[in-house]
C-alpha cells in the first residue's frame, strides 16, 4: 500500500484546505460542496496521470490495487476486500434510489436577501442632516409605521412578525443595515417587497411599498432613526 | 496486465463518480429548505366535504401556520385574533377537502376565512397578487368562506381591488363552530375547466398556498374590528396531494445492486485471469 499512501494523504490534505483552511483566509468564503468535489476531481485526475508516467510508477499505483481486488497476499485486509464488495453494491443501489425516487421536500428557493439595487438608489447620501431633532423625528415615524414588524428594540420581532416568512430584518444583527448604505434602506423602504427584484422572492415579502404613504423626507428621517436605534452605523466606502 | 488495467480505472472512475454524487446528495440535503407544507394523502372511500369531525381527518398530518396582521396594504390592523391555523388535507384521486381549524373565542356572523393558492406558473405576490415592480407576476384564487352563508365563495384576484366572484363557483365550504374553535371544510375537483382562474392540482407537485381569517367580532361602537384588509394572514406555504405509492424506485435500486454485484464479478475475473 506504500505507492498508495502518498495520494490517499494528498486527497485527505487538500479536502481539509478547500473545507476547512480556505474558508478561514480573510477575504475568503466557505466554498460550495459541489466546487470541492470538481476540485478534488481534478487532484485526483493529477494524481492518476502523475504516478502513470512511466511503466514502473503505473505498476507500483495500480499494483496494490490489482492485489487488493484479487485477494493476493492481502492477510489481514481481507475482511476490508469483503466489506467492499458488499459496500460498493449497496452505495450504487442507494444512489440509484435516491435519485429516482419522488422528492418529499418542498421546492427549495434560494432568496437573496440583500439583491442589488436599481442604478438610480446606489450611492444617494441622506439630504436630513444627522441631528438629534432629526433622530427624534425618524425614531417617531419608525415606531409608527415600522416598529410593529421590526420591533421597539428594532429586533425584528414586532408583535406583527410572527405569521410572516421571510421573518422582518433584525437591524440590530451587524449583518443588516450596518453592511448597507444609507442609499440602499432608502431604495427598500421605499419600494417595499414588491420592489425587489426576482433573486429577492419578492412574492414573498410583506414589506410595504412606503412611496405611496410617506414623504421621502420621512424615509430619510427614519433611516437616521432606525441607525441610532439600532445602535450600528451605515456602510460608507471610505 | 494492460486489460486489468483499464478495468480498474473504469472501475475507480464509476467509484469516484458514485461517491461524488452522493456527496453533492447529502450537500444538497442539508441546505433542504424548512418550509411547512399541507399533505394531503390518497384515501379510499367518500371525502368528508361536510364532516370536519370524520375519523378520515385523522389520517392527514396536521400542519400549523403561523399567522400575523395584514400590514402590507392600508387599511392595515395591529393586532389580530387568530394567531394560528392548523390545516389537514385529503384527496381521492377527484376531488380535495382542506380542514381549517383555528380557535375563536366567540361565533361570530362575520367570521370568515380564506385560502389562497397561487394559478399558473408565475410567482404570485401573496397579498392578493399585488403586482411586483421587477417582477410580472400571476394572478390568485382565493376560496372565501362567510359563517353568514356558510358557503364558499370561488374568487380570483391579481393585485388589490381586483378581487372578484368567479364566473364559475367550483369550491364548496362548510364550518362547525364548537368548544371555541372553528372548523372549515373546503372541497373541490382536483383539476378545473379554467386553468387561467382556478389553481389545478398535480398529484405529488407542490403548490404556493396561503391563508387569511376575519374574526367577526364588534367593537363598542358596533363596527366590525376584523374586515377587508384588515385580517390575520399568513405568508406562502406549500401543498401537496400525494401521488399514489410508486414503488419504482425500489426495482431500480435492485437492478443496479445487482448489476454492480455482476461487475464485480467480471472485474475480479477478468483481473485473476490476467495474472
Amino acid at each position: 500500500m506504500g505507492a498508495l499512501g502518498k495520494p490517499i494523504i494528498i486527497m485527505v490534505g487538500m479536502y481539509v484546505f478547500l473545507k476547512f483552511v480556505l474558508p478561514n483566509i480573510p477575504g475568503s468564503a466557505p466554498l460550495p460542496s459541489s466546487l470541492i468535489v470538481l476540485y478534488l476531481l481534478l487532484t485526483a485526475a493529477g494524481i492518476v496521470i502523475l504516478e502513470t508516467v512511466s511503466r514502473e510508477s503505473k505498476d507500483a499505483f495500480w499494483g496494490p490495487m490489482q492485489r487488493f481486488l484479487t485477494g493476493e497476499n492481502i492477510g489481514g485486509l481481507q475482511a476490508i476486500r469483503y466489506g467492499v464488495f458488499i459496500l460498493f453494491p449497496l452505495l450504487v443501489g442507494w444512489q440509484t434510489y435516491s435519485s429516482t425516487a419522488t422528492s418529499d421536500s418542498p421546492p427549495s428557493e434560494s432568496r437573496t436577501i440583500h439583491p442589488a439595487p436599481p442604478g438610480e438608489y446606489t450611492g444617494l447620501s441622506n439630504p436630513v442632516p444627522n441631528t438629534p431633532d432629526n433622530i427624534m423625528q425618524g425614531k417617531g415615524f419608525y415606531a409608527a409605521f415600522c416598529s410593529p414588524c421590526h420591533g421597539v428594540n428594532f429586533d425584528g420581532n414586532g408583535p406583527a412578525a410572527r405569521g410572516y416568512n421571510p421573518r422582518p430584518a433584525n437591524f440590530a444583527d451587524p449583518t443588516t443595515i450596518a453592511m448597507l448604505q444609507e442609499s440602499y434602506l432608502f431604495w427598500r423602504i421605499k419600494k417595499g417587497g414588491v420592489g425587489l427584484p426576482i433573486e429577492g422572492a419578492p412574492w414573498k415579502s410583506a414589506m410595504p411599498r412606503w412611496e405611496l404613504e410617506l414623504p421621502d423626507e420621512w424615509i430619510w428621517k427614519i433611516i437616521l432613526g432606525e441607525y441610532d436605534g439600532a445602535h450600528q452605523s451605515p456602510r460608507t466606502w471610505e | 496486465m494492460k486489460p486489468a488495467n483499464l478495468v480498474v480505472k473504469r472501475v475507480l472512475r464509476g467509484g469516484s463518480a458514485a461517491i461524488a454524487a452522493m456527496i453533492i446528495g447529502a450537500a444538497s440535503l442539508s441546505f433542504a429548505q424548512e418550509s411547512v407544507a399541507v399533505r394531503a394523502p390518497l384515501v379510499v372511500g367518500a371525502l368528508p366535504f361536510d364532516d370536519p369531525n370524520a375519523a378520515v381527518w385523522s389520517s392527514a398530518v396536521p400542519a400549523t401556520f403561523p399567522m400575523s396582521p395584514q400590514v402590507h396594504w392600508p387599511d392595515r390592523i395591529q393586532e389580530v385574533t387568530v394567531k394560528d391555523v392548523i390545516v389537514r388535507a385529503l384527496h381521492d384521486g377527484t376531488q380535495v377537502a382542506v380542514l381549517l381549524e383555528y380557535a375563536d373565542p366567540s361565533e361570530d356572523q362575520d367570521d370568515a376565512a380564506a385560502i389562497e393558492f397561487m394559478v399558473g406558473e408565475k410567482k404570485a405576490h401573496f397579498a392578493h397578487g399585488q403586482p411586483m415592480l421587477q417582477v410580472e407576476g400571476g394572478p390568485v384564487n382565493i376560496w372565501f368562506w362567510k359563517n353568514k352563508e356558510n358557503k364558499a365563495v370561488d374568487m380570483s384576484a391579481k393585485g388589490f381591488g381586483t378581487l372578484k366572484p368567479q364566473a364559475h363557483q367550483d369550491v364548496k365550504a362548510k364550518g362547525l363552530y364548537a368548544n371555541g374553535t372553528w372548523k372549515i371544510v373546503f372541497s373541490r375537483a382536483l383539476v378545473t375547466e379554467h386553468p387561467d382562474e382556478d389553481m389545478q392540482v398535480t398529484l405529488g407537485e407542490f403548490i404556493d398556498v396561503a391563508f387569511a381569517v376575519w374574526d367577526g367580532r364588534k367593537d363598542a361602537a358596533g363596527e366590525l374590528v376584523e374586515k377587508g384588509s384588515q385580517k390575520a394572514v399568513s405568508s406562502w406555504w406549500y401543498f401537496r396531494a400525494d401521488a399514489p405509492p410508486d414503488y419504482s424506485s425500489y426495482l431500480y435500486a435492485a437492478m443496479a445492486v445487482a448489476l454492480a454485484l455482476g461487475f464485480q464479478f467480471v472485474l475480479i475475473r477478468k483481473l485473476k485471469k490476467g495474472q
